[in-house]
């Protein structure tokens, strides 16, 4: 089963590079992403992020969230078609043909816009920080934290959010087996996957509120708050970081010229 | 309580929240520096509680009700500031190793406590070659945490617990998935760790290995001590009690007659993995078959094919004569059940009577009572129908996920580690309940690590090796 947002054991050249110079990535690339509306500006984000993924051997990895990406813009497409009326009228979502309602709903051309801009945006900043994710190993993250002064439990809370998400994708796939093999078989299509999830939500959350507690305990007694901690590795930044800033350097600059512009 | 003294409970008492009974009454004990001291009793009498009280959990992290006093060091656990001062001083390992699991690597999981001790990168390094090698784990090195097999789990838990190097170990139920090799090593770790002076608290079921080295056995019922003397007599004492290892005399299987499980050149590939690498077997009605291997062999892998939740990559499964390969899985638990190793993976439901009620009606939605009864009378759990299934003890929710998949009547019963994490006579009354369901007509395949439950119980071991049937 393919996992979301863990780290992916490779020597690729996101690898090599510093977590500081990772994170310092995903931050420039989740202002800009918030800077701007402009959909066109949003969409060479999201393509720089892609190609950066795909120079460093890591594209395959970041394009998983494609469908979860894709079901977001859908669901932003109707709210805003459902909400916003701004510029020119491009069609109706219950067409004029249909007696009585027809010509309800009008599709704006400033909704489909706004969608567009929303999901790119989404897809820029999920994107920066799956790519810092998937190429930085979570005790290296904690050391960058660390170093920033974050307080403690703010990174403990990440490490555990982090942690936990494989964790409730690989027990909701056991107890959907173990439901399987009591013959369930809550059908196929929307219906389905809602009746399916009851068998599987309670003992998924009474499961993960015990493994919280033992997680949390686990990291106390490994003696996270001991304030002395020593990287395993020599994590000293090199030339690659250099490049990279410099890449990230570039797009600033290009971003700002064309804001000016 | 003497200089030597590590580990000392005088008096204690404890009740949960919301409980109207004490889990632990009266326990009073003392562990030297240099002591291994065994705990062990019936599911359910507080050994798990014991290590809780004992680590300064209880005190720092649960509510309740705690009386009497708990020395660490010769300093009460209320003087420590928190579980991160006392992990200076104590490694746990829980008996949920899966919830110990934090990092991304196995090597990163091992090293995570030692980065924090404030020594230098070479002792780091020395100490986590020592303690992966010691644990058997050097060869996991990369692998993520969360894809190991249980054993494997556990072995990580405790690397990266004894990585630490504290003063006083506490571990509850630390080998319950381990085979007897790895159990062994544990074990031999654990005895050279007491003698450069750590004081070790285990509480464990599997006497065997661990009793070889520990220096005084507990006994402990209903929250208090009951017992206290050399591990080699209680170990005798327990085993004559629970009846526990002895053969069974059942009805022969039908050879001769068609196989009701056939395997052929059985690959199973995953992320670029081999976890079976061509297995046949043939298992013939009214058998009672065990398989048997190392952690991380593939037995739970072969076994997931048998009711489809596994598809071959290579080869062919039939079962009671379907193609497992094509039919749905709905369809094959009709034929198969399988009861998973944590019961907890299944139960959801209000009531122990629609627990059960749940599969059989995914295979005929008309009244289920009578079934219900039947598989509840069996599994000695009629008296708790109206019961919330999750309040049940951890051997009556094992009894309970039997039921579930007996109530079905599918022709093959298996189960994966029947027997973990339950007293020797809880394991005793759940392999009779397989032994009764055999005399009924089904076929049973047990997967087990524990290769002496499998020679006792069983007609015929099959040996997975690498993911491989040994022959």
């Amino acid at each position: 089963m393919p996992e979301i947002m863990q780290y992916v054991t490779r020597e690729s050249a996101f690898h090599r590079l510093h977590p500081f110079t990772k994170l310092i990535g995903a931050v420039v690339v989740v202002a800009l992403a918030v800077l701007t509306n402009d959909t066109m500006m949003l969409a060479v984000l999201v393509g720089a992020v892609v190609a950066a993924a795909a120079a460093g051997g890591l594209a395959r990895d970041l394009l998983r969230q494609v469908p979860l990406l894709l079901s977001l813009a859908a669901s932003l497409l109707l709210l805003t078609v459902l909400t916003i009326r701004s510029g020119d009228t491009l069609g109706f979502l219950v067409p004029p043909a249909v007696p009585v309602v027809g010509g309800a709903i009008p599709v704006t051309a400033g909704a489909i816009d706004l969608a567009l801009a929303m999901s790119l945006r989404f897809a820029a900043m999920l994107f920066a920080f799956q790519l810092f994710v998937i190429s930085t190993q979570p005790r290296d993250l904690v050391h960058v934290m660390d170093r920033l002064r974050m307080p403690v439990d703010y990174t403990l809370m990440l490490l555990i959010a982090l942690r936990f998400i494989p964790s409730l994708q690989l027990e909701g796939k056991r107890i959907h087996e173990a439901q399987l093999a009591r013959a369930y078989n809550p059908g196929k299509g929307l219906v389905g996957r809602v009746r399916g999830l009851f068998p599987i939500i309670i003992p998924l959350v009474s499961n993960s509120l015990g493994k919280a507690t033992v997680l949390g305990l686990t990291i106390d007694l490994r003696g996270y708050r001991s304030g002395m901690r020593t990287p395993m590795r020599d994590l000293t930044p090199g030339r690659a970081d250099v490049a990279g800033i410099c890449c990230m350097g570039l797009l600033v600059a290009g971003y700002l010229a064309v804001l000016v512009a | 309580m003497t200089p030597e003294t590590a580990l000392s409970l005088a008096g204690v008492s404890y009740t949960y929240p919301g409980s109207g009974s004490p889990a632990l009454d009266g326990i009073g004990l003392e562990i030297r520096r240099g002591e291994i001291v065994l705990v062990t009793g019936p599911t359910g009498a507080g050994k798990t509680t014991l290590c809780l009280a004992a680590s300064g959990i209880l005190h720092h992290e649960y509510g309740g009700t705690l009386e009497g006093s708990i020395t660490i060091l010769g300093k009460s656990v209320r003087d420590y500031r928190s579980m991160a001062g006392i992990g200076r001083h104590v490694g746990v390992v829980f008996d949920d190793a899966d919830a110990q699991l934090i990092f991304s690597t196995v090597e990163e999981e091992v090293a995570s406590g030692l980065e924090n001790l404030g020594i230098s990168r070479e002792e780091m390094q020395r100490r986590l070659h020592d303690v992966m090698e010691a644990t058997g784990i050097a060869g996991l090195a990369d692998r993520a945490p969360h894809t190991l097999s249980g054993g494997q789990k556990q072995r990580v838990a405790i690397a990266a617990t004894l990585a630490l190097g504290t003063e006083v170990l506490i571990l509850d139920e630390p080998t319950a998935e381990l085979d007897a090799e790895a159990t062994a090593a544990i074990a031999a770790l654990l005895r050279r760790l007491a003698d450069e002076g750590t004081a070790v608290l285990i509480v464990e079921q599997k006497l065997d290995a661990l009793a070889a080295v520990a220096d005084r056995m507990v006994l402990i019922e209903g929250g208090a001590i009951t017992h206290e003397g050399s591990p080699a007599q209680a170990v005798h004492d327990a085993l004559t009690e629970s009846g526990a290892r002895r053969p069974v005399l059942a009805a022969a299987p039908r050879r001769g007659a068609p196989p009701i499980i056939s395997v052929r050149g059985l690959v199973h590939r995953y992320d670029g993995v081999t976890a079976l690498g061509g297995v046949d077997l043939e298992v013939a009605p009214g058998e009672i078959v065990a398989v048997v291997g190392e952690n991380g062999s593939g037995k739970t892998t072969l076994v997931k094919h048998f009711n489809g939740l596994l598809r071959p990559t290579e080869g062919s499964v039939f079962v009671d004569g379907l193609d497992a390969a094509k039919v749905p899985v709905a369809e094959l638990a009709r034929h198969v059940g399988l009861v998973f190793q944590n019961p907890d993976t299944m139960l959801f439901a209000e009531t122990v009577e629609e627990e059960v009620a749940f599969g059989l009606k995914n295979i005929d939605p008309g009244d289920p009572g009578q079934p219900v009864d039947a598989a509840l009378r069996e599994v000695g759990l009629l008296h708790r129908k109206a019961v919330y299934p999750r309040s049940l003890s951890r051997g009556e929710r094992q009894r309970l996920a039997i039921a579930c998949v007996i109530a079905m009547r599918p022709k093959v019963i298996v189960l994966d580690e029947p027997t973990t994490g339950l007293d020797a006579r809880e394991s005793a009354r759940v392999m009779e309940t397989l032994d009764r369901l055999r005399r009924d007509g089904h076929t049973v395949i047990m997967v087990t690590h524990d290769l002496l439950l499998g020679e006792a119980y069983a007609d015929r071991l099959v040996r997975m090796e690498q993911g491989c049937v040994r022959v």
